[in-house]
Formats: structure tokens, sequence, C-alpha cells
């Protein structure tokens, strides 16, 4: 069942992902009218999917990169509606609903075999782990995405050309790409100590000495990082751009290290 | 130009009118009606021969009579001369004056121009707002005047309706063309709202205080103004006191301190050398902790070096940038008027329909009503001969009867429904 209302989220924001283009491109009050409730309804039926999924689960927990991938869109989803509750404007959705859109497409239609035994005792905080540090890879894509906006924005106010209306203006763009950062921080850190603490907890002390593992760590300190830099100097513009991107490399490489880390695979190194 | 007969109950719609177009100012302004005088004027219209409900709409580019006159004055040439009359009583303005630039339109083609008109598509600058509310206006003075009942109301009320689907289904109002207006619309694209933004004058001039004023009505909450005359200073600064925004007239020497003090810089001084350099646009952004900074450089020499663009976080607008901005524009808002009159064209086709299927109404009335005599009069002829039939057997011929008048009708009433629409799009 929890498959029927994924696919029913998917059907939904294939629908905002098109109703978003006239809505923000041309401007258009109808289509926007369509693109959010669309988006809101596609939350809906993806949460639905998830505790029912979860449900059946009870302590067997698909991990396999396809749920994953799913559950991406839905926070990916969510910051859209986030960013449209606060600031009003439904531009980032031209990028961020065709990702939703795809990222549930191959889970909803061929959906992974892989699970994971755990004892049951742990299987919430896996749970929370995973999604606490997919909510900050989520958050850092929301941020790039929104510093490269203003970077486009930025270039045609400076050559002069008509401005591209669609885009938000620089201002709000950079107030995203901040706040996206400040809210991705306490969703790291949280995920990570979780991560640290099941660890500790199933496969002791070596856990810490894998490598990758310390990359992850690393990762975390590199984002302060950025954080502060951005806020102390107000960083803008280009140099914030490579600077998003550079963390946003950095993090993938972790995430994708973790994917042949030993820890991940649940067995003892 | 439409010349269809409705029907004698349906009246004929005539609007008389000059614009920019076909009359030149000193021709409009004699027939210009001030707000004041517009309830008198409308009524003075709807005192003329054969004018059953009636509008005029008074506006710097144009003065028009929309007016719903009896079938028997409309069929005549009478009721254009009756109306150009009232021009020349109503404003002492001899009619050879005014008959070279007076355009004339009837039924379909005075609906057409009616929401032409009120989607601003018939404007001087195409897509400008005010005229919808210039449109309003004159149908609530009318109203209030008892000269609009129900078919102009139903017009109006379609005029509206059609004016704002154009303002949300094209663009053809959304982009600025005039300097000061691109000027508040590139602000925002940089600043998003302007809440709380400080704008800088450096020197004075019409078109800079123009655009601080747009400012300030978007939001900005404080002017600070320099000038090389302190007293100069403070006299524009005391002009913007009125406006509820904190003013502060300071020095011309304190120019470089404080200017980064200044989200939006409007510079129009005489200077015949720039009085801000790259050099200066990196040390406002760096005492700003790089939060942008707009410059709009109205001057002719310029004020700002151009190279100040290139600093990141600064935009530096000339006059020739704001104007080919404006240029751009326009040429988009003409662009969406070709989608704008698409939208008029199917909009008068649905309003005549509609309008022609209300035309058939009283004679359908008519025939249905006679139907129901004869069979009333059969019924009462036949009472003796039916009287030994029992309630239900009496219910039974009644609803026979009616079952009958409503076949018989059918054939009828399709084609007096088809005729009226026939004879309405010839």
């Amino acid at each position: 069942m929890s498959l029927f209302w994924l696919r029913v989220a998917v059907l939904l924001y294939g629908i905002a992902a098109l109703a978003v283009l006239p809505a923000a491109l041309y401007d258009r009050p109808r289509w926007r009218h369509i693109a959010v409730p669309a988006t809101i309804a596609a939350v809906f039926f993806h949460f639905v999917s998830l505790a029912e999924m979860l449900n059946a689960a009870h302590h067997r927990l698909p991990v396999d990169t396809h749920e994953t991938q799913s559950f991406l869109g839905l926070l990916l989803a969510l910051a859209f509606l986030l960013v449209y509750a606060r600031y009003r404007t439904v531009s980032l959705g031209i990028f961020l609903l065709p990702i939703c859109f795809l990222l549930g497409l191959v889970p909803a239609f061929h959906p992974g075999q892989e699970s994971t035994t755990f004892p049951i005792l742990h299987a919430g905080w896996i749970f929370l782990h995973v999604a606490l540090l997919l909510a900050a890879y989520a958050a850092l894509f929301l941020s790039m995405l929104a510093s490269l906006l203003y970077l486009v924005q930025e270039r045609h106010l400076k050559q002069k050309s008509p401005t591209l209306s669609w885009l938000p203006p620089l201002e709000t763009t950079d107030q995203i790409a901040l706040k996206a950062l400040l809210v991705g921080l306490p969703c790291m850190t949280a995920g990570l100590l979780i991560g640290s603490l099941i660890a500790q907890a199933t496969v002791g002390a070596s856990y810490f000495r894998d490598p990758k593992i310390l990359l992850a760590f690393a990762m975390w300190l590199v984002y302060v990082a950025m954080i502060h830099i951005r806020r102390i100097s107000g960083l803008r513009g280009r140099r914030a751009v490579y600077l998003s991107s550079f963390v946003f490399l950095v993090i993938l490489t972790v995430w994708v290290a973790n994917q042949f880390s030993a820890v991940h695979r649940f067995t003892a190194p | 130009m439409s010349q269809s007969k409705p029907t004698p109950t349906q009246g004929r719609l005539i609007l008389l009118g000059i614009n920019h177009n076909t009359a030149p100012i000193e021709v409009r302004e004699r027939l210009a009606i001030p707000a004041e005088r517009l309830a008198d004027a409308t009524r003075t219209l709807l005192h003329q021969p054969g004018v059953r409900e009636g509008l005029i709409l008074s506006t710097c580019n144009r003065v028009e009579l929309l007016t719903l006159q009896d079938d028997s004055e409309a069929a005549q040439p009478q009721a254009k001369t009756d109306l150009l009359r009232f021009l020349h009583e109503y404003f002492a303005v001899p009619p050879h004056d005014i008959q070279p630039h007076l355009y004339e339109f009837r039924e379909r083609e005075a609906v057409r121009h009616l929401f032409r008109v009120a989607s601003s598509l018939d404007s001087m600058v195409v897509g400008e707002p005010q005229i919808l509310g210039q449109v309003k206006e004159a149908y609530t003075v009318a109203r209030d005047a008892g000269a609009v009942s129900t078919h102009l109301e139903a017009l109006m009320q379609r005029t509206f309706t059609v004016a704002k689907k154009i303002r949300t289904e094209t663009q053809i109002g959304s982009s600025s063309v005039s300097i000061a207006s691109v000027a508040v619309d590139l602000a925002r694209k940089i600043f998003g709202s302007l809440y709380g933004k400080t704008v800088l004058l450096v020197g004075a001039g019409k078109m800079s205080e123009l655009a601080a004023r747009h400012l300030i009505q978007q939001g900005a909450s404080s002017i600070l103004v320099t000038n090389r005359t302190q007293s100069r200073a403070e006299k524009i600064a005391s002009d913007f006191n009125s406006l509820t925004v904190h003013t502060e007239a300071i020095p011309f020497e304190a120019l470089y301190e404080q200017a980064d003090r200044a989200d939006i810089v409007i510079t129009s001084t005489g200077a015949p050398q720039k009085i801000f350099g790259r050099s200066h646009g990196q040390h406002f952004l760096h005492r700003r902790r790089n939060r942008p900074m707009f410059f709009i450089d109205i001057a002719v020499p310029r004020d700002v070096d151009p190279r100040m663009n290139e600093v990141e976080g600064c935009f530096v607008y000339d006059i020739d940038d704001l104007q080919q901005v404006a240029a751009a524009n326009l040429a988009d808002r003409s662009r969406e008027a070709a989608a704008a009159e698409n939208i008029v064209s199917r909009e008068v086709d649905k309003y005549q329909e509609r309008l022609q299927s209300r035309d058939a109404v009283p004679a359908i009335k008519a025939l249905q009503q006679q139907a129901e005599q004869l069979r009333q009069a059969e019924l009462v002829r036949s009472q003796s001969k039916l009287a030994d039939l029992t309630a239900q057997q009496r219910d039974a011929v009644e609803a026979l009867t009616r079952s009958l008048t409503a076949k018989l009708l059918h054939p009828q009433l399709t084609a007096l429904r088809e005729s009226t629409r026939k004879k309405d799009s010839e």
C-alpha cells in the first residue's frame, strides 16, 4: 500500500513540476494555485507512504539507495513549501519540483529489495540518523541552488540586460541561502551524534578508526567554518557560490564514501 | 461596424468620443469634465432625446459618451447629432470643432472599444494601470446619478471582469516604462522589499526627487540629502518631511563618510568630474559588510564612474541604462498587447452571445403564455364533458394537455432562439 501512495505522490510532484513553469516564468497566479496545492498533496501522500512503510518494516528498515532518494525528494518538496510560505516565491520550484519527481520515480516503480535487520531498540534512532543527515543534505542543496540563482540574477543586473523577472530578488535568494545553511547545521550535528552513539553501541570503538567516518566529522567542521565565514564577512555572490559548491562536493564525497564503509554495511570491520 | 437590429426592448449601444489619437490637446482640454461636474454632465446626458442609459468617461486623454438609445431614435443618424449637440451645448464648443476628431462605435464595436479602453489597450502608454480606476469612477458616478440600470450595468460588470482577466493572464502591466518606475523595479530586484531602506540624494533635480518619491511609496523609510549648497540640501530634505519618512541633510564634505548608510544612491549633480569612483564602491561595500548598494546616476555628465559596476555588490545604472530597460519593457508590453487583443475578441463574442440569448427571452415567454391561455380555454370548454371524471383522471388529462403543448411548442421555441442568434450576428 505504501507503494501506491508513493506513486500518487510522484504523480502529484509531476503535476506540480509542470504547473510551476508558467506560474514562475510568466507569473500566472492560476498555475501557482495548482503548483502549490499539488505539492502540499504530494508531500501529504509521501508522508503517508513513509509512515506505512515504517509501520510495516518493524525491525527491518528499507535502507536501499532508492528509499533514501525518495526521502530526500520529500525533504526538498518541504523546503520548497517553506520557502514559498516565507518568501512567497515559487521560482525555486522550477528546479526543486522536477528533482522531487525524479527522486521519487525510481523508488515508486522499481522499489529496492535491500533491507537491514536491526535490534528493534535501534530502528527509530537509525531512521532519525538518516533523516537528519538527509535534511542537512537537502538544506545544503537548497543553499547552493539559491546561491546559484543569486549569481545569475546578479550577472543580469550587472550586464543591464532586462532582468529575468521570474528570479527572486538578490536579497531573498541570499536570505534563503544563509537560512538553509543555518537550518542544516543542527540537523547535521544531531544526525552525526546519533549515528556515533548507535555505532558505539553496536560496533564499538573500532568504528571511530574508520577514515571514512572521520571524514564525516571533517565535513561537519567544514560546514561550521562555511557558516562562520558567511556570517562574519557577509560573503555573497560568486565567492559564496564557490564556498557552497566546495562544501557540497566534500559532503557528496563523504556520502559516497559512506556507501562503502563497513559500518554502513552493518558488518563489523 | 455592426448594424444589427435588436428586439424593440433591447435598445442600442452607441459610443461617441475623442481621444489622444484623434484629437490634439487643444480640443481635448475644451471637452474635459472636472470630477466635481461629472455627475451633473451625466444627468444632462440622460435627458437627451432617446438616451435610456448613459455614462461619461473623461480623462486627460479621452472624453467618451457611452449611451444606450431607444431603438426608434438610434435607427436614425439623429442619435449622433443629438449627442453632438449635447457636447456643443454643454461645453460651448462649436460642432465643427469637434466633428473631425470624433469617433463613433455601435453595438458590438462599442463593446469591443470599451473592453479595450478598460484593459488599457487604447491608452497612450499601453498597459498603464490608472485607466481601469478611471472607468470604475465614471461608472460609480453614473450609477449614483441613476444613469446606469440593467443593460449598462451588465456591460460595465463584464468590462471590469475582462480588464482584470487581461491583467492576470497577460503581463501587459507588469513591466515599468518610465525612468522613475524602472529605477524602483531595479531596486526591488536587488533588495526585494524596500521597507526600511535608506535613499541618499546627491544633488538636486526633478527626476531624482521623483525617483525618491517612488521609492518612498514602495516603503523606503529614510531620505538623506546632500548638496554643495547646504541650504539647498536642507530645503529638499524639508520637502520630503511631509511624507512621514526620516529625512536628514548631510554636509557635502561628509558625503564619503556617510554614503555607506544608504542602500540606494541617486546622483544628479552638475559636477564636471565623477563624484564616486571604483575605489569608493569598494570602500562602501567593505563598510557595509558586502550588503549591496544601488547607484542611480541621472546626471549628465555622469557622477558615478561606470567601473564601479565591476565591484561585487555595487550596481550602477546611468540614465541611458534606465532608458534602455524602459524601452525593452515597452517592447514587451506591445507583445503582450497582441495576446490581450485576442482575449478581448473572445470576450466580445461571449458577451454578444449572452446578450442574444437574452433577446429571445421576451418572445419565448409571450409564446408560452399564449399557449397556456389556449390550453386553459380548451379545458374550460370541455369542462361539462369531463365532469364525470375522477380526480385521478382529471390529473391525467391535465398532464396530457401540458405535455402536448410543450411538445408542440418545442420546434417553434428552438427556431425562435436560432433566428434571434442569426439575426443578431448578421
